[in-house]
């Protein structure tokens, strides 16, 4: 960790849904801050508040009460319109289930974000950082699942986010491609300083993290430095 | 974003199928307000250039004999810019190879420069007058190709108790003559039995014994703002009072001008209606097309937004759809557009001359029909895609909430609900699910099905009015109308001719009537006591005796002179003995012709001081004799016209077929279009939609018919609901459309018959069908192996 203040702090957030007239808690007085340059694992069963969490941190979602801090700026009360500036410009997503545009190449989905970045990478780029400058003509039905992940980092990395989120990351994917997939991210981190947010309910992928935070029933039970994190590609579970 | 564009696309070409029945349908929408935007423009360049070029009058006046000198002194009247005197008279036409003796409009005209008068006439074909001889006349081009005649052919008149031969020299039409029907009843023209005759001026007058003076004045007035014609015309009523004056008739009210103007008018008020309902439906079926689209590109727009696209942009993005279908839409529709406008106007042609017609593109009408095929694309598109916009990012890539699962409300009645089996429960759930759906549906539907009976219930209408007025009010075999008033002896002489079974008497007389500060000049009949042949009835087709004293008026004009039965109208004869007489309305029956008052024959003549006159005989002819008949006709001194009820009868019937049948076509058409689009549109998103659930009983062994039957009972229950609120809607509209048509040349009765409703339910079902054929094809096709394959 390089950063002195903290580059995300989460100051009593809660989040509640209503379904009707039932109301969920899926997150109740989190605290938690986050470096910059930080590689961090957030672990938790299912239903245990992680993608709530790291849609309030990216700035998809507002909190029910508390607040959420980019850069010291409070992003639970930004409107709409900085909110999409926010995720725009400092945020790169990777969703459990690529969420690429299944009518778009490979290197056509990276130039969505491209598009709208201010100084993005090429797409070409992109792709060859992670491995798939070969397939960047193909259509995500055309690559396997672990190259859809793939294609899905190229996609957050090309508009130089200062954050990457990964949302079960390799909940898809069989061993070795989900090795590759957090290899990438690892290096991501490491080389270019970037914060790497990381959600799973997979333990072992705890390993590669500088800290681990434990979620349990929308609240944070366990806080946990790793002092040596292990490279992702020798993770097993 | 350029590469949105590229998904833009490949999702369009994905969708095809759905968007192009909203493409086909804003087409249709946009066609039917181009081609009738077009052809009401066509109609008007070509009105008012004709109407200029050949210098159309603002006035008539027809007058029983005015001097000449009198009559010039009316161009001095204030507001009057000129004006023309001319004879005029129907007289009976002997055509060789026609038994049956015609009517001809002879009127008298410049030998030279005639078209360069008032009403100036233009010629088709031949040359025009000569200097050497009299007896030569102009005919009117439609009597002449309607009998083959051209210039050099001859036609007998009958005048001054002989026939005589005229010489063809040339064909022609008038502006007076547009629309060219015999006078007040006649709502066709009837070009086999009536045709317009011109005759040089000097012989006119020399053979009608009209010498320095004319029954007919024509005039222009004073044009710009403010010339108040109805004003000129009192003027003029004052002057020629003596010479009694039969009519005053402005533009606005002459009859040929009247029917285009009201045919104008009616393309008009359709070039906004019809689009509409398409429209309205197309924004209603895209907003299904793309909430659909918008659903299942959750996840995607979540994303686009997670990773940072505004919502404007995303928005933008899936207005492209709408903007590629409305373009498409308006293209199609300029195409379909124009095709139409040219049937319009070939039908025109059919009844209304001109010299040509001015077809043109318009360029301006197809520049708002594709901004309003847009617009509605676009503004549908909105609707459907906003609500999944308006979520956050998150809430977006969640999966959707599960829908609603609970009973429908039939399924609180388990004695019914078991019976129905499990399909039907599938297709009632799936509607009962998808309220939005079904309720596009259903509208849609329903749409369609008042399009259809509307426009069936209309052809009853007019077919229901011509057989109330020839089967049912008159009862004549044939009409002769004379000259001069006769005595009752014409009556008698008329049972005397051959083939002549009954004989009755009319007398039309000309009068003022007035009921406080309204007024109608106006013909009141007289028929006799125990008249047959002529009867006045309720539209319930129960009949009214004409009493003893008072009146019996029409509906149309009690309405007009704001009067009910036991009040009283104030009678003023234009000749004769011209004092007013206070008569009581003693009935009001249903007329849909012209504006009709009957009254006793003698108390008439009684009330307007005259010995008992008849002006017209009506006849019951044997059928056999009906040749002799007519060569005694022809010989007769004093017969200025004859009509065959029966040849009136088809003639009307003909003319209106033909026009109906455009119509009806057309309007069948469109209503196809609707539900077949709609219809076909639901059930492809739901075969889209439940592509694994197909999959699911194809793996259990059903084939494609059993499961295209679910299908089939989802548009068997939205035609239904469809059908029942088409009731009221069509119910609605044909109420607007015969007040619309509610004039005083005629009005249409609303005649709605349960054979009508079947025929339309049987139409909508036979667009039902073969949409249903369509869904079947799709679900025989259906890759079901792919669609059983579980997709993250």
């Amino acid at each position: 960790m390089t950063n002195v203040q903290p580059l995300i702090r989460i100051q009593r957030a809660s989040r509640i849904f209503r379904m009707g007239e039932v109301e969920v808690p899926a997150l109740a007085d989190v605290d938690l801050d986050i470096s910059g340059g930080e590689l961090m694992v957030i672990l938790g069963p299912s239903g245990s508040g992680k993608s709530t969490l790291l849609n309030l941190i990216g700035g998809m979602d507002r909190p029910s009460a508390g607040h959420v801090f980019y850069g010291g700026v409070d992003l639970s009360q930004a409107d709409d319109d900085a909110l999409t500036r926010y995720r725009r410009e400092k945020v790169g997503f990777v969703f459990q289930f690529y969420n690429l545009v299944p009518t778009l190449t490979a290197y056509e989905n990276v130039q969505v974000a491209t598009e709208l970045a201010r100084d993005p990478l090429e797409p070409a780029e992109a792709l060859a950082m992670v491995g798939m400058g070969e397939r960047a003509g193909h259509f995500p039905a055309q690559l396997s699942g672990g190259e859809q992940q793939r294609v899905a980092i190229a996609r957050a990395l090309a508009k130089r986010p200062e954050l990457v989120l990964a949302d079960e990351p390799t909940g898809a994917l069989d061993l070795t491609a989900a090795r590759m997939v957090l290899s990438t991210l690892q290096d991501l981190n490491r080389s270019r300083n970037l914060t790497v947010l990381i959600i799973t309910h997979n333990p072992s992928i705890g390993e590669i993290a500088d800290r681990t935070v434990r979620l349990v029933s929308g609240r944070v039970a366990e806080l946990h430095i790793n002092e040596k994190p292990i490279p992702a590609m020798e993770v097993e579970w | 974003m350029a590469v949105l564009n590229r998904k833009l696309l490949r999702d369009l070409r994905g969708s095809r199928g759905v968007l192009l029945t909203v493409v086909v349908i804003i087409s249709a929408g946009t066609g039917s307000f181009i081609s009738m935007g077009s052809a009401q423009r066509i109609l008007i360049a070509s009105q008012r250039a004709y109407y200029d070029r050949c210098r159309f009058a603002d006035f008539w006046v027809d007058v029983k004999k005015a001097p000449l000198s009198v009559v010039e002194r009316l161009a001095e009247l204030r507001g009057v810019a000129e004006i023309q005197p001319r004879v005029v008279f129907d007289v009976i036409l002997d055509v060789a190879g026609v038994s049956q003796p015609l009517t001809g409009r002879l009127i008298s005209t410049p030998a030279r420069g005639f078209e360069d008068t008032i009403n100036g006439i233009h010629l088709v074909r031949g040359s025009g007058f000569s200097d050497d001889r009299k007896e030569e006349i102009i005919l009117g081009e439609s009597f002449a190709r309607a009998h083959g005649l051209q210039p050099g052919d001859r036609v007998g008149l009958i005048l001054n108790r002989r026939r005589q031969s005229f010489i063809i020299v040339g064909t022609a039409i008038s502006p007076e003559y547009v629309y060219a029907v015999r006078g007040q009843g006649d709502i066709t023209p009837d070009p086999e039995h009536f045709g317009i005759l011109y005759i040089k001026e000097r012989y006119a007058r020399e053979l009608l014994d009209f010498q320095d003076a004319c029954n007919q004045i024509v005039g222009r007035v004073v044009p710009g703002t403010g010339t108040d014609v109805d004003a000129i015309l009192e003027r003029i009523d004052r002057v020629l009072d003596p010479y009694g004056v039969l009519a005053l008739t402005p533009r606005k009210r002459q009859a040929s001008n009247r029917f285009l103007s009201d045919e104008i008018k009616g393309l008009g008020v359709s070039a906004v209606i019809m689009p509409a309902i398409f429209l309205l439906v197309a924004a209603l079926v895209l907003n299904v097309v793309m909430s659909r689209l918008a659903e299942r590109q959750r996840t995607i727009i979540g994303t686009l937004k997670a990773l940072g696209c505004g919502d404007w942009q995303v928005l933008g993005h899936f207005l492209g759809f709408g903007l590629v279908v409305g373009v498409l839409g308006g293209l199609g529709g300029i195409v379909v557009g124009v095709a139409l406008a040219r049937g319009l106007v070939g039908m025109f042609k059919l009844f209304y001359q001109f010299p040509s017609y001015l077809f043109e593109l318009y360029p301006r009408l197809f520049l708002l029909g594709m901004t309003i095929s847009v617009a509605c694309a676009v503004v549908g598109t909105a609707k459907g895609v906003w609500k999944i916009l308006r979520l956050h990012p998150a809430e977006a890539m969640r999966p959707r909430p599960p829908g609603r699962g609970s009973a429908m409300f039939l399924e609180r009645f388990p004695a019914i609900w078991r019976r129905l089996g499990f399909r039907t429960h599938i297709a009632l759930r799936s509607l009962a699910r998808n309220p939005g759906r079904t309720f596009t549906g259903v509208i849609s539907c329903a749409l369609a099905a008042s399009i259809v009976l509307t426009a069936l219930i209309m052809r009853d209408s007019i077919w229901f009015m011509g057989e109330f007025q020839f089967d049912h009010v008159s009862h004549s075999d044939v009409d002769i109308g004379m000259r001069d008033e006769r005595s009752f002896a014409a009556v008698r002489e008329a049972g005397f001719l051959p083939g002549v079974d009954y004989a009755e008497p009319l007398l039309g007389l000309v009068c003022d009537v007035r009921h406080g500060s309204r007024a109608r000049r106006m013909s009141v009949t007289g028929l006799s006591p125990r008249h047959r042949l002529l009867t006045p009835m309720q539209r319930d087709l129960k009949p009214m005796a004409v009493p003893d004293d008072g009146l019996v008026v029409s509906r149309k004009l009690a309405e007009i002179l704001a009067v009910r039965v036991g009040d009283r109208l104030e009678l003023t004869p234009v000749r004769g003995r011209r004092e007013t007489v206070a008569v009581p309305v003693r009935s009001v029956v249903d007329s849909f012709l012209g504006l009709e008052c009957y009254a006793d024959h003698r108390y008439l003549s009684r009330l307007v001081g005259e010995a008992e006159a008849v002006n017209s005989v009506q006849m019951l002819v044997d059928p056999l004799r009906l040749d002799d008949l007519y060569a005694a006709l022809k010989q007769l001194p004093n017969a200025q016209g004859v009509s065959v009820r029966a040849n009136a009868k088809a003639n009307i019937q003909k003319t209106l077929i033909r026009s109906i049948s455009f119509s009806l076509s057309v309007l069948i058409g469109s209503a196809g279009v609707i539900a077949l689009g709609s219809m076909l549109n639901a059930s492809l998103i739901e075969i889209a939609d439940r592509t694994c659930d197909i999959a699911s009983f194809r793996v259990l062994g059903y084939a494609p018919g059993p499961i295209a039957s679910i299908f089939f009972r989802q548009s068997l229950v939205i035609l239904l609901l469809g059908m029942g609120l088409a009731l009221p809607i069509s119910y609605a509209l044909v109420h607007v459309l015969a007040s619309a048509y509610d004039t005083e040349l005629f009005r249409l009765p609303i005649v709605i018959r349960p054979m009508t409703v079947v025929a339309s339910g049987v139409l909508m079902s036979a667009f039902a069908l073969a949409s249903q054929a369509i869904v079947y094809r799709q679900i025989r096709t259906l890759d079901w192996l792919e669609g059983i394959k579980i997709k993250e």
